[in-house]
Parts: C-alpha cells; structure tokens; sequence
C-alpha cells in the first residue's frame, strides 16, 4: 500500500451510518475509503435491539423521529428486504397500565401517517397467544424486526462493488489540519502496530458515539449524551409479533422477536463518555429486564437465557435530561464548516439504526455540494446486495424454523462454495454454519478474525455459545490463513468474547456449561498454557 | 434384595466406581445409582494428582503436597498417605484393566488436544506423552487425521508439537468406511468413530491406510479413536502398524475417557456390585444428622437403605451443585456448601483462569463426612469433584482427588 494515498472521501466508522455513506459516495462514483477501529458494527449497530420501527414508539413523544422512521421504513421494505423479518408489532395495554394512554397513542400515530388498528383483548391474544392474558387492549402497527449485521454488511459489499476500499481494525487517530480545513485522517492499523496519512478533501465523521472525540482533533467540541442500554437474548423465539408496552416510552419495555430467539430490552441510563468503551451488564439492569420482561410474556420464566448485551445510543446532547429518553432521536448533520469555521468536516450521527440511509444521503449530499460534485442520490432505490430480485424476504421463521445461510446472505448466498462435500460440512451445528461459508465470510466478507467470522455467520452464537464449535472454527481458520499462533490467540479472544455475555446471567444451565467449557479448553487442552507460551516472546 | 446395603454409592463417575469398586472386593453389598455419564468423557486417558501449585508445574507431586493449604482435599486425606493410596489406585485401575504408565514419585508430561504438554501422573498405555514440558522423545513425527474428522485440531497440534523442537510431518488419511463427511458434525464425533472401527476389517483397513501413507516413520501419532469398550483394538492397531504408533487426546467426547468409565462400570458390576444406571437420586431422608433412606426417580416410593452413603455427584456440570438465580446449592441433602452469596462474586471476565466457581463445592469435616447446618451427617460421606477447598483446573489435582478421597473414604468404611 502506498505512504500515502487520496481519495474524494474518507468516511470514519464502520457502523451502519459509516457504511452507508461509504455505499452512497460509491454510488455516486467517488473515490471513497472507509476507516473503521473494530469490526463492522462494533459500536451501537452490532448492540440494538434490532427492532424496524413503524414510527409508533416515538409519536406521542418525538414526531419528527416518528416521521423519519415512517419514511425509511418504507424504503427499507424495497431494498433490503432480505434483512427484514415483516412481523407486525403491538403496543399493548397491561392491567398496570392506563388503558387512556391507547387514545392519545392512536391519534399520534394518525398525525404521523402511521396505520394503527386497535385490537380486543382476545384477538390480540389469538395474534399473539405469547402476551400476557390480562391483556387490556391492544394496537397493531407495521413494526418489524431487522437484521442489522446483514444490513450493514449489504452495503459495506456494495460499496466495495462500487471501488470503495474499506479497512476493519484500522483506529483513525488524528486529522490532518492545515489552514483551517481538514485535508485528511491519521490511522493505525490494529493489528501491525503501524500508522500512516490517507489525505481526501472530505472527511465523514460517523464515529457514533466516539465521534466527539474525532471533532476534538480539530479543537472542535459536540456535546455527545452517551446512554447505555442493556438488552437479554432468550434462546427461544417466544413471540411472533414486536411487542411494546403502550405507555410512554421506558425501561425495559420491547421484546423483538429475532429468527430463532427472541430480545428483551432496554433499560437507558445516562454513562460517562470514558466508560463507553468498557460497557458492563449489572445485575440490577438483568433483574429489571426479567421481571418486566414475564409481566408482558410469563412464559418468558420458563425460557432460558442466552445473552445479555449493552450498547451506547449516539445521542447528541440538548437538554438537561437525566435519562437521556426525551432526547431527540432525530438525525444530525454538522457541517462543520459552518458551524465551527472549519471546512472539509461533516458529523453524521444521532438517528437510528433504520434510518441510517436517510442519514447517509443528507451526509452525502453536503460532501458532494462541497466537492462540486452534481450526481444525485440513487440509494432509496436501488436494491442492496441479496435483496436484489425484490421478493427474497427473509423466510419466515416460523416456517423454516431454522438459521440458514439463505436468511444470513440473501441471494448472495449462491457464491457459497459447496461443490464438494467438505465444503457442505458443518462446523457449527447450532446455526448450521458449513466449512463453505466460513471461507465465502473470509473470501468475500473479508473477515479478519474469529469474532469477525461470528458475527458474519451467526457460528458459536446459538445455544452452545461456541462451547463445541469454537475449536473447530479456529482450526479452520488457522488452514485458510496459515497463521495458527494467531488463530491460537483469537480463540481465547472469541471464548472471552461468549463469555462476556454469559457472565451477567451466569447461573442455572449457563454456570453448568460455562463449567464444562472452562473444563475443556483450560483443563484438558490446556489454552492458556499454550497463548501463554507465545507472549513469552516465542515465535 | 434381602440383604441389607453397605454402601449406597450416589454418582457413578471416577470416584464413586473407584469407591465401589474397593468396597465391592472386600465383599460388601454396594449399590450405585447414576444418572447420567460422567465427566470422564472428558478426560483424555490420563490421570493427574497435582499438577501445579501458585501457577508453577510440579515435577514430585508427593513433595508438593505437603504445602497445600489446610482445605485442601489431600489434607483431609492425610498427606503421608497420599503416597500409599496413589500406588493402591494405579493397582485398582490395573485390575480392572486399565493398564497405565506412569509413577507417584515422579510427573510426566500428556499432550493435550491442542498438543501443549501438561503434567499427568498416570497415562493410559498407547498415548502418546513425554519425560519433560519442553521437549518430545522423538525427532520427526508423522501426524494423522481422518479426513472429515474435524473434532482433532490438527493445526494446532502439528504448530505446538513443532514448538517443542520436533519436526512433524501432517497427513489426511481417508478410509472409504470410516470417513464420510456428513452435514452433520456430530456423526463424525471420536466415540462413533470408535463404535463403528471395532475390531474387524474397518479397523485392518485403518492400519492398512496408515502403513500406505507413511513408511520409515520414527513415530506415528493418530487422534484416539480406537477402543471405546477396552484396549484391545488399541494393541491390535499397534501390532497392524508397522511404526510406533502412539495416540493423541481428541475433544470430547474423549474415547479413552469413556473406555475407563465402561471398564470401570464393567469390572464393579463383575465384583458383585449394582449399577443403577440412568436413575437419579432425588431425595433423602436425614434424622438427627443421620441418613435413613434415599428414593430415587425410578423408585419413588421404596426408600433405597444402606449402611453407609457416599455421595459422589460431581460439581456444576454433573449437577453434583445446582446454581439458580438466588445461590448455589447441593440439591440431594442441602449440605453446607462454600461458595459466595453474591451472584457478582461467583465468576470473573476473562474466561480462563482461576474462576471462583471452580472453587464450589460442599463442606466436609476432618474425615470427609458431608456437613449440614454446621454438623456432620455419621453416615455420609463425600468424595471426588464435589468437594470445596481447590480449583482443580489451575492445580490440575482433579482425578487424584477423585481416586484419593475414594479410597481413603472406602478404607473409612472398611474399618468401621
Ligand atoms: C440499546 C440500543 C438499542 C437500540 N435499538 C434500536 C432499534 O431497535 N432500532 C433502531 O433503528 N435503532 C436502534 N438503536 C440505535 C442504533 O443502534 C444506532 O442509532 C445506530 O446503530 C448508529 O449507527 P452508527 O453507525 O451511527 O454508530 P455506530 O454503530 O456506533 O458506529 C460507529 C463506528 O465508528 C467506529 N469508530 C469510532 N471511533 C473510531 C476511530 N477513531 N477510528 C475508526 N473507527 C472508529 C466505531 O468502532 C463504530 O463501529 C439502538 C441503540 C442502542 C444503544
Ligand atoms: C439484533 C441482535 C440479535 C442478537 N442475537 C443474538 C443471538 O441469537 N445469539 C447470540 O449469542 N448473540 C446475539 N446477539 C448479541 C451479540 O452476540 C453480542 O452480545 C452483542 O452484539 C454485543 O456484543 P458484546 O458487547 O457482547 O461483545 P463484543 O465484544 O462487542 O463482540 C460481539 C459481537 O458479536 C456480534 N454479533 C452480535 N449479534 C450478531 C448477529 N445476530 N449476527 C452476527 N453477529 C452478531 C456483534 O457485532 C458484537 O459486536 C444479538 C445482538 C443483536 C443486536
């Protein structure tokens, strides 16, 4: 790679936002370079709760957020349907709740354009026989449940399609400032050690919640509200339709059904900006998420655990509100030039996971204004890789009942290798990962390492959270890229990585296999002895 | 069953058949109910008795044992009779047919399905093992795996092998019968590799393989995939093979660990003893820190009596510990068991390491009698991996105490 290289645009971040203006520059024929620290959604897109909005959660309380969800929503329907699970949502009425509150929630979900249809309690119990059967009343909305790893993946493959070069694990560290304009970004690349200049008359700071520490290298500051939300994964898909409570939006109050499981969310608590990068699930966070989580569905008592997560919504900062909820979830687009008298700069933040398209687009949009550049934005249209012939929806779950790599890849899933029988192995029988796909994520979804390939292909992510398949995997991965000492490494990183959403709700059958997966890899094979013996400095 | 039990015997893992397996010689009547396998499907045909102390390897097992704080296992056993009972356990496992290398005096070195060394005490005869940590007592190995057998990490065998100073040479073998790959992983798991070989053709066309794909081999290591009953087809491969042929652990399910388990259950059984196998022990009967009678699944309305109870249930995977969401817990007597309250405390990030919960288990006085409400229970005692006072991961000590505390518990009982 060259000292130093040019592009139109250089885009920080890797989440959903980054890798959408990374697909939109492509697009629109720019030269474009993405920079992102971790993997493909490391920050807040790889920690939602994965939940396509109709709008109706924010109408009471956030129109504009409301009508921004209406519009992407449709779009989103069109072109990235193989990430998209239709499922329908219902806000619903518990015996605690006040029945009232469903009139005020109607009318604004009128004033937004969002369709509503009020239900009886028994027919909402017949629609979904998971709720609970005090059930008071109910509204249907179109909310649906998303994929946000394959939607984010989609266009990271597209931008590549279009000449994009993006870079995983690759920190930006600096902006290059001359004259009061940013003329590029200074980055180490994670795994060598070595950093380097790449230079572009625009930079795209979507950062998300890091991006105000991006601004500060050009002495610029944006007031960022880091609220953290913890959600539980059940291993089992319990409900069919995203359910809501009906009530002004709180904690712990959406359970979003995902392919085979279901997740229960969130709570919001305002966190210190230098705490976002060492997110920990407190008990009191998981004991609130599960009784709140058995008043809406009680058969969620008998279901088991997987996962617990915490993520950090990007919220910039208005007012003074101590639970960061009345905090505008709209969009942000800062020209910093501006703003701040300083040119060849955008921030593109706040939002949400769904509309991250539209965020692109007004992001976009300013940088080729500022480039003098006239093409217009094509992205609202044109169909994500996968979701190419329009009709691929994921599959139903309740109709195939299993992960595939069909629902993971869409369309695309055809370049699978599986001519030969090894190929059509399984290595991971939880979510049915093959030897095929775990070479088509390094191939084609360039993943680096063994965390990168979990989240490409789901592998370890099932009930045995990698107990059985992590092993393999790594062996597998030490073949296909000949660095066994670092395949060594990454599977103590990957057992680490489980092991940090297992811990919060470690007890029951999860302390019991936690057990036994310590009792494998540390007793009879012995891992540590082996990563140690390399950070003695063997080769 | 008109004589009276001696022992009752709950669990039926490496220690409890240990234990049976003593007591039944001496003639006694002793029952054991188990549930499910055991942990020894873990177990990759080696035995340790102590391992490693404050994060160090030990060499002489024996002399180590003296430092070992007050709660450990061993202490209760006494530490001048660790020595005698290790010598009287490798004698056990010999007359049940499990014929092993390896001394008390002195540790060896197993290689792990990863192929790092780590200090063992005993080896099953056939594995392959060495004198020291660093190094391998051969120059040139020739590593096999089976085509489509994907439960033997062979990368990272052949890399940890290569950095003990040995050059290995890596070779796909493909029997017709044995090897085909399946949609499904688990077809292809080491125990029904082991199941299907047996001990005709299949196995001749493996040695026939083997001795085609390599010739003038200084050694020839292959993942343990044979003899899940006994170790004959083990000795027959040896003998079919024209190199030394030596065997490497695999991920569980390990066939050396489960051929000790069956052996052992064959040889308790082949004493006199009963093996209540698949039936659980779900409830007790305790009078004034006595045990009157236990009912199992099976038979929940006939207490099973005996003299003597053993309680053998193993730790948090064999659900010897029962954890819920309010504490950890010894389901079958609610014993008193050491472990924190705070569900915070019972674990830490970082997966590997000293975890708390390797620490759990349950209380025992000087003579290992199981302790309720602050008092022993006379006729309970408890034995193997149940037990607290150590982490049998970072001290790798966790065989030796099932074999040690078995035997020193049936002497216990003997005497009485
Ligand atoms: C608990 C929770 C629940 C949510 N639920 C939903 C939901 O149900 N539906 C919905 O639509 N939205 C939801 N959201 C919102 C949604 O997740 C976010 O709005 C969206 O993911 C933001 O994407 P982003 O790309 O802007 O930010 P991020 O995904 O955070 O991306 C920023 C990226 O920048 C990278 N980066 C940072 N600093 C550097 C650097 N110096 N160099 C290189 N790279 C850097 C980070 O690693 C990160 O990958 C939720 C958010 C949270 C926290
Ligand atoms: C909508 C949604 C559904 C989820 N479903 C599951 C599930 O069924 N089983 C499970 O074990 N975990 C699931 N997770 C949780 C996930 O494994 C991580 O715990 C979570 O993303 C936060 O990461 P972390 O902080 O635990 O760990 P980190 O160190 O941040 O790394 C874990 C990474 O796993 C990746 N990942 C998470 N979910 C998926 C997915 N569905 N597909 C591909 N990659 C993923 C994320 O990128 C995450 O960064 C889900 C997460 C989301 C957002």
């Amino acid at each position: 790679m060259a000292k130093d290289e040019t592009y139109d645009i250089i885009v920080i971040g890797g989440g959903v936002t980054g890798a959408g203006v990374a697909r939109d520059c492509a697009l629109r024929g720019l030269r474009v370079l993405l920079l992102e620290q971790g993997d493909y959604n490391h920050g807040a897109s790889g920690r939602n709760h994965g939940l396509m909005h109709s709008g109706a959660r924010y109408a009471v309380t956030d129109p504009e957020s409301a009508r921004e969800c209406v519009e992407e929503n449709a779009i989103l329907r069109r072109i990235a349907s193989h990430c998209i699970e239709p499922t329908d949502g219902l806000f619903v009425t518990l015996s605690e709740d006040d029945l009232s509150y469903q009139q005020t929630f109607v009318k604004a979900c009128h004033a937004s354009g969002i369709k509503t249809e009020v239900l009886s309690p028994s027919l909402a119990l017949l629609l979904e026989p998971s709720l609970n059967p005090q059930v008071q009343g109910a509204v249907r909305v179109p909310d649906a449940s998303i994929d946000p790893f394959s939607l984010t993946l989609a266009n990271i493959v597209d931008a590549r399609l279009h000449g994009a070069v993006t870079l995983t694990h690759h920190t930006v560290t600096d902006l290059l400032v001359n004259n009061g304009r940013v003329e590029g970004v200074r980055a180490i690349n994670c795994r060598t050690g070595e950093s380097q200049e790449y230079h572009a008359p625009v930079t795209i700071n979507a950062a998300g919640i890091w991006g105000a520490s991006i601004v500060r290298h050009a002495g610029i500051d944006i007031q960022m509200f880091p609220a953290k939300g913890t959600m539980l994964i059940y291993s089992k898909r319990v409900n069919q339709m995203v359910l809501n409570r009906c009530r002004k939006p709180s904690n712990a109050d959406i359970l979003v059904p995902d392919g085979a499981v279901s997740v229960m969310g969130t709570t919001s608590d305002h966190i210190a900006l230098d705490t976002i990068d060492a997110l920990r699930v407190t008990d009191a966070e998981v004991r609130l998420l599960i009784s709140e989580g058995e008043r809406m569905v009680p058969s969620l008592s008998s279901t088991r655990l997987l996962r617990a997560f915490a993520g950090v919504r990007p919220l910039i900062a208005s007012d003074n509100d101590p639970e960061g909820r009345s905090i505008s979830r709209g969009i942000v687009c800062l020209d910093h030039a501006s703003r701040d008298g300083m040119e060849g700069l955008i921030t593109i933040t706040g939002g949400k996971l769904i509309t991250y398209r539209k965020m692109a687009e007004l992001a976009t949009d300013l940088a080729c204004s500022k480039l003098g550049v006239e093409v217009g934005c094509t992205t609202a249209t044109t169909p994500l890789p996968g979701s190419e012939n329009g009709k691929s929806a994921r599959t139903n779950y309740i109709a195939s009942r299993k992960n595939t790599a069909a629902n993971r890849h869409g369309s695309r899933s055809r370049q699978i290798p599986a001519e030969d029988t090894s190929d059509r192995t399984f290595v991971c029988e939880c979510e049915h990962v093959s030897v095929g796909e775990v070479k088509y994520a390094i191939d084609q979804l360039h993943a680096i390492d063994l965390v990168d390939l979990l989240r490409r292909t789901r592998m370890g992510m099932g009930m045995c959270q990698g107990k059985n398949c992590s092993c393999r995997i790594a062996n597998l991965m030490a073949r296909l890229t000949g660095d066994t000492a670092q395949a060594q490494q990454d599977l103590n990183t990957l057992l680490d990585e489980r092991w940090k959403g297992l811990k919060p709700i470690a007890w029951g059958q999860i302390l019991r296999d936690t057990q036994l997966t310590v009792a494998i890899y540390q007793g009879l094979c012995g891992l540590d002895k082996a990563i140690a013996g390399r950070k003695e400095g063997q080769p | 069953m008109t004589t009276p039990l001696n022992t009752l015997i709950i669990g039926g893992g490496l220690s409890g058949l240990t234990c049976g397996i003593a007591l039944a010689k001496t003639g006694r009547r002793v029952a054991i109910v188990s549930s499910s396998t055991s942990s020894l499907q873990l177990n990759g045909g080696a035995m340790e008795l102590l391992g490693s102390v404050d994060g160090k390897e030990v060499t002489h097992p024996l002399e180590a044992i003296v430092s070992l704080p007050p709660e450990h296992p061993y202490q209760k056993v006494g530490v001048d009779r660790c020595g005698t009972l290790a010598v009287e356990a490798k004698q056990l496992l010999a007359d049940t047919g499990i014929y092993t290398t390896g001394t008390v005096e002195q540790n060896h070195w197993r290689i792990t399905p990863l192929g790092v060394t780590k200090p063992a005490w005993l080896s099953l005869r056939g594995m392959a093992t060495s004198d020291a940590p660093d190094r391998l007592p051969w120059k040139h190995v020739t590593l096999l795996n089976l085509q489509g057998f994907v439960d033997f990490p062979i990368q990272f065998v052949a890399h940890n092998l290569s950095q003990l100073g040995c050059e290995v040479t890596v070779r796909d073998i493909f029997v017709e019968s044995l090897c085909q790959p399946r949609r499904n992983a688990s077809e292809m798991r080491a125990a029904n590799l082991a199941r299907t070989l047996g001990t005709g053709s299949k196995l001749r066309q493996l040695a026939e393989a083997i001795n085609q794909s390599t010739t003038n081999n200084e050694v020839v290591l292959l993942p343990a995939i044979a003899g899940l009953e006994d170790d004959y087809p083990v000795t027959l491969l040896r003998r079919l093979v024209n190199a030394p042929l030596h065997f490497l652990a695999t991920m569980p399910p390990s066939v050396p660990g489960t051929r000790m388990a069956m052996m052992l259950r064959h040889y308790f059984k082949m004493l006199g003893g009963t093996y209540l196998a698949g039936d659980t022990a779900c409830r007790a009967e305790v009078a004034e820190n006595h045990i009157t009678g236990i009912y199992t699944a099976k038979t929940p309305d006939k207490a099973q009596i005996a003299k003597h109870y053993v309680l053998a249930t193993g730790s948090l995977m064999s659900l010897g510990l029962v954890a819920t969401a309010e504490g950890i817990t010894e389901p079958l007597f609610e014993l008193d068991v050491d472990a924190p309250i705070e569900r915070e405390q019972w674990s830490h990030y970082g997966l590997l390491g000293d975890q708390p919960f390797m620490h759990f288990g349950v209380r025992t006085d000087a003579t290992l009698h199981g302790i309720k409400d602050g008092k022993s229970i006379d006729n309970l005692h408890v034995i193997g991996s149940i037990l607290a006072g150590h982490n049998p991961l970072t001290m790798s000590d966790s065989t030796g105490v099932d074999l040690l505390t078995a035997l020193a518990v049936a002497h216990e009982i003997i005497e009485k």
